[in-house]
């Protein structure tokens, strides 16, 4: 069971409310979708699961562990990813390294290794190497292996990200405002491979503030607003929902 | 005995606050620090000595070097800062660049000089000594706190009281929001920086009159201080370079009194350290000032 | 051929040493950490095995190896409290580190000898020696840019965000990376204290600071070669004429603010970069050809 499970999470900056008495669950196996409109505390939300941010108040768990005090890089090492909102990529670095650092929880090298060049830590380089070529075959991305990653299009940038999120095999991801700047053909394409993410046995939680992409994609929507949470339920259920219609048109 | 010594840190004191203002005033606006600072100190007391040594009074070469270095302070922005405000690094880049000027502008005295020490002709200033309450002050110590004080009251009322001192702190506080609003942040730049520049040589020339030995090195122990300074007070504080100074000259003379000679530098560098460690905000500065890393 | 070679074999080892130092700095760049302790830890190196065998009789690798630990011991005690602090925090407090070691080395004049000098230190280690060190250390940092930890440093040094959201621990490669560069110090400062008979605590102060960092800022800071190829510019430059020696400063100072206003990645690395584009260039030149 590698399930997110987030019971009445609190977040205060000084005396402001970002977020506030948060509730909610994220199955493996399924597409769970976040939305709001701008400022609900969606990415606040993000960084209290994955220890960006020190939360106020409440619980969250993963995979039946409490990791609500646990700093940023053990989260990731439990097996969890995210993507972020303005793509953050090694700028500097290319495209290959980006999706081999991704691979880093998972990398069986002693530092020790690693210092003395040891033929262990060199054949788990190169094996990684080959492993993150196969991703970018996958994506299609092979030809820009050795560009730098800051030099790419928006839409490779994007991709490049993903590769590196699931270059780390997460349990759960997170991805926030992935689809932002596409057209539909694009973003359905991209849809299609969260799905088989989550197929795959993956919790997928999507963040968004279209409405529209996140009601095809998902079969489950937690609506945010002004940091509490105001609706869920099924797609169906949410469009339907007049809290959730008052907040994203106004009242 | 204890009342002469702090009376001589709090005037030493009041010249390391002019120093440290214009250290941190650069660091308030830009959010990079000027390392060529002590060098800028250091010209100021090479410009007022020359100017001496040429026959002028004491009052125009005063002048001179503030002007001089205010100048040279708006050469080194154009030279060392402006190309780095767009690239990502700009923080370290300005710290390597503005050593790089340090070392230019010191190499460029060392050539005039020699690497001897100068000194202000006999009675450049007069020697005057004021007897009080048991208390010796000199006019030269009179002068110095006198000059700390109009200083720092004129750049005061130029932040505080003037529509430019308005947009400087506009642009310290948000650049973009500033720039949006109309404010042209090249003026303030050059303004900054120039006041910035006089403020170091006004030190300059005062230091300079004060211990009268000048030489191209002179500033590196002043830059090393207005560290110390400007994190005690806070990063880009304003009253708090000015608190800082003060209460490091009365250290600084207290330690050389009262401990062995020699411990000065480990105890006041090793405060320096001990105050990044618990409150790198330092006095003045808020605890949002970026000193520390977001952490869980 | 012998001539040369004389007179040029003290500016070798001048520059073995300063490759040294370099490395130090450049490692813990490597990992993002705004550090300027190189010059402090080398001083706690060199004092440290300069004493045990001045004083102790200690034999000259031993006391090597308790330099470099000691070195060592130093960075980590650094990395543990700087660890909170971030860019121009961690510079000025790694400044005020090598300033009380400056001061400390003035002021225990019965142990370190104080402003006159540590004198009389046997010349115990010669070229091959320093050679032999440097190579190590090249392999060491070679292996460490080659393999996990160099991506988790090179992750760190671009972003700190990035680098924990995907399990790198910013903590432990930082210390580890002040660790490392304090053993890098520790020893080139032994090695220098066995090579130039007095040691002076100033020698380790500001201006070996501002070398260190020139060295990786000209060479480059992403590869090993850029600090030794920054090193040796730095270092035969003044050699070369005599117009130059005598600018030395102004030539460092110029070059720092030529190279990071027009090259900030450094000599080699933009070399290494600007082949990089050419040969993409060309490959997709040729693919579209086709």
């Amino acid at each position: 069971m590698s399930a997110l499970v987030i019971e009445n999470l609190s977040k205060h900056f000084g005396g402001v409310a970002a977020v506030s008495g948060v509730s909610m669950e994220a199955p493996p196996g399924r597409v769970t979708g976040l939305i709001g409109p701008n400022g609900a505390g969606k990415t606040t939300l993000i960084n209290l699961i994955t220890g960006v941010l020190t939360v106020s108040d409440g619980r969250i768990h993963f995979g039946g562990q409490d990791i609500t005090q646990v700093s940023a890089h053990l989260v990731a090492r439990s097996g969890v990813a995210r993507t972020f909102q303005n793509i953050r990529l090694l700028a500097e670095a290319s495209v290959i390294d980006n999706v081999m650092i991704g691979f880093y929880r998972n990398e069986k090298t002693s530092t020790l290794a690693s210092l003395l060049g040891l033929p262990s830590a060199r054949r788990e380089t190169a094996a990684l190497r080959s492993r993150a070529n196969a991703l970018l075959e996958r994506f299609g991305m092979s030809q820009y292996a050795n560009h730098e990653a800051g030099g790419l299009a928006y839409g490779h940038q994007r991709r490049v990200e993903m590769m590196r999120a699931l270059a780390s095999e997460p349990r759960l991801i997170l991805l926030d405002e992935p689809v932002a700047g596409m057209n539909d053909v694009e973003a359905g394409e991209l849809g299609e491979i969260f799905r088989g993410l989550a197929r795959s046995g993956m919790s997928v939680l999507l963040i968004e503030h279209n409405i529209r992409f996140v009601t095809n994609i998902c079969e489950y929507i937690y609506v945010l607003d002004s940091g509490r949470m105001i609706a869920s339920g099924t797609p169906e259920q949410i469009v339907n929902d007049p809290a959730v219609i008052t907040a994203y048109l106004g009242s | 005995m204890l009342a002469q010594q702090l009376l001589n840190g709090l005037v030493v004191g009041g010249v390391y606050a002019l120093f440290a203002l214009g250290f941190t005033l650069v660091f308030g606006i830009h959010h990079l620090m000027n390392l060529a600072h002590g060098a800028v100190f250091m010209t100021g007391a090479f410009v007022a000595l020359y100017s001496v040594l040429a026959g002028l009074p004491l009052w125009v070469s005063f002048v001179l070097a503030v002007v001089g270095c205010g100048l040279l302070s708006i050469l080194i922005e154009i030279t060392a800062f402006s190309r780095l405000r767009k690239s990502g690094e700009a923080e370290f880049g300005a710290i390597i660049s503005t050593l790089g000027a340090d070392l230019f502008i010191m190499s460029f005295a060392q050539k005039i000089s020699g690497s001897d020490i100068l000194r202000f002709p006999f009675e450049t200033f007069p020697v005057q000594i004021f007897q009080f309450m048991g208390l010796r002050v000199t006019l030269l110590q009179l002068f110095m706190a006198g000059s700390a004080v109009v200083l720092m009251l004129v750049l005061t009322c130029y932040l505080f009281r003037t529509t430019l001192g308005t947009r400087i702190r506009s642009v310290s506080a948000n650049e973009r929001a500033a720039v949006l609003s109309g404010v042209n942040p090249h003026v303030v730049y050059y303004q900054t920086f120039f006041l910035s520049g006089a403020l170091a040589g006004a030190s300059g020339v005062l230091i300079g009159l004060a211990f009268n030995s000048i030489q191209f090195t002179m500033g590196e122990p002043f830059l090393l201080r207005g560290f110390v300074v400007i994190v005690l007070g806070g990063m880009g504080s304003i009253p708090g370079a000015m608190v800082g100074g003060l209460l490091l000259g009365m250290l600084q003379t207290l330690t050389a009194a009262y401990l062995p000679s020699g411990l000065t530098d480990a105890i006041i560098f090793s405060l320096l350290f001990v105050i990044l460690l618990v409150r790198p905000y330092g006095l003045f500065g808020k605890e949002t000032a970026g000193a520390m890393r977001a952490q869980r | 051929m012998s001539d040369f070679f004389v007179t040029y074999h003290h500016l070798f080892n001048v520059f073995l040493i300063g490759s040294g130092y370099g490395l130090s700095q450049w490692i813990v760049m490597r990992a993002g950490v705004f550090s300027v302790a190189t010059a402090g830890l080398a001083s706690l190196g060199a004092y440290t095995a300069a004493i045990l065998t001045t004083k102790l009789g200690w034999p000259y690798p031993l006391s090597l190896l308790a330099g470099t630990l000691m070195g060592t011991l130093g960075g980590f005690l650094l990395a543990v409290p700087l660890a909170r602090l971030r860019g121009v925090f961690q510079a000025i407090a790694t400044l005020a580190f090598v300033q009380v070691v400056v001061a400390i080395g003035l002021y225990a004049d019965s142990l370190t000898g104080g402003a006159v000098g540590l004198n009389a230190i046997p010349t115990l280690v010669g070229t091959k020696e320093t050679l032999l060190a440097l190579v190590v250390v090249v392999y060491l940092m070679s292996a460490v840019n080659a393999t996990r930890l160099g991506r988790a440093f090179e992750a760190i040094r671009q972003d700190e965000a990035v680098a924990s959201s995907l399990g790198v621990s910013v903590t432990f490669h930082q210390a580890l990376a002040f660790a490392l560069s304090g053993a890098i110090a520790g020893l080139f400062g032994g090695l220098e204290a066995f090579q130039t008979y007095t040691l002076f605590p100033n020698t380790f102060g500001f201006p070996l600071i501002i070398a260190a960092l020139s060295y990786v800022v000209l060479g480059g800071r992403r590869s090993v070669t850029g600090p030794i190829i920054g090193t040796a510019i730095l270092l035969i430059l003044p050699e070369i004429s005599r117009p130059l020696a005598d600018y030395r400063n102004a030539l460092y100072g110029l070059i720092l603010m030529l190279v990071i206003a027009y090259m900030p990645r450094g000599i080699y690395d933009t070399a290494v970069l600007y082949l990089r584009r050419r040969r993409l260039a060309a490959s997709s030149s040729q693919e579209a050809r086709q």
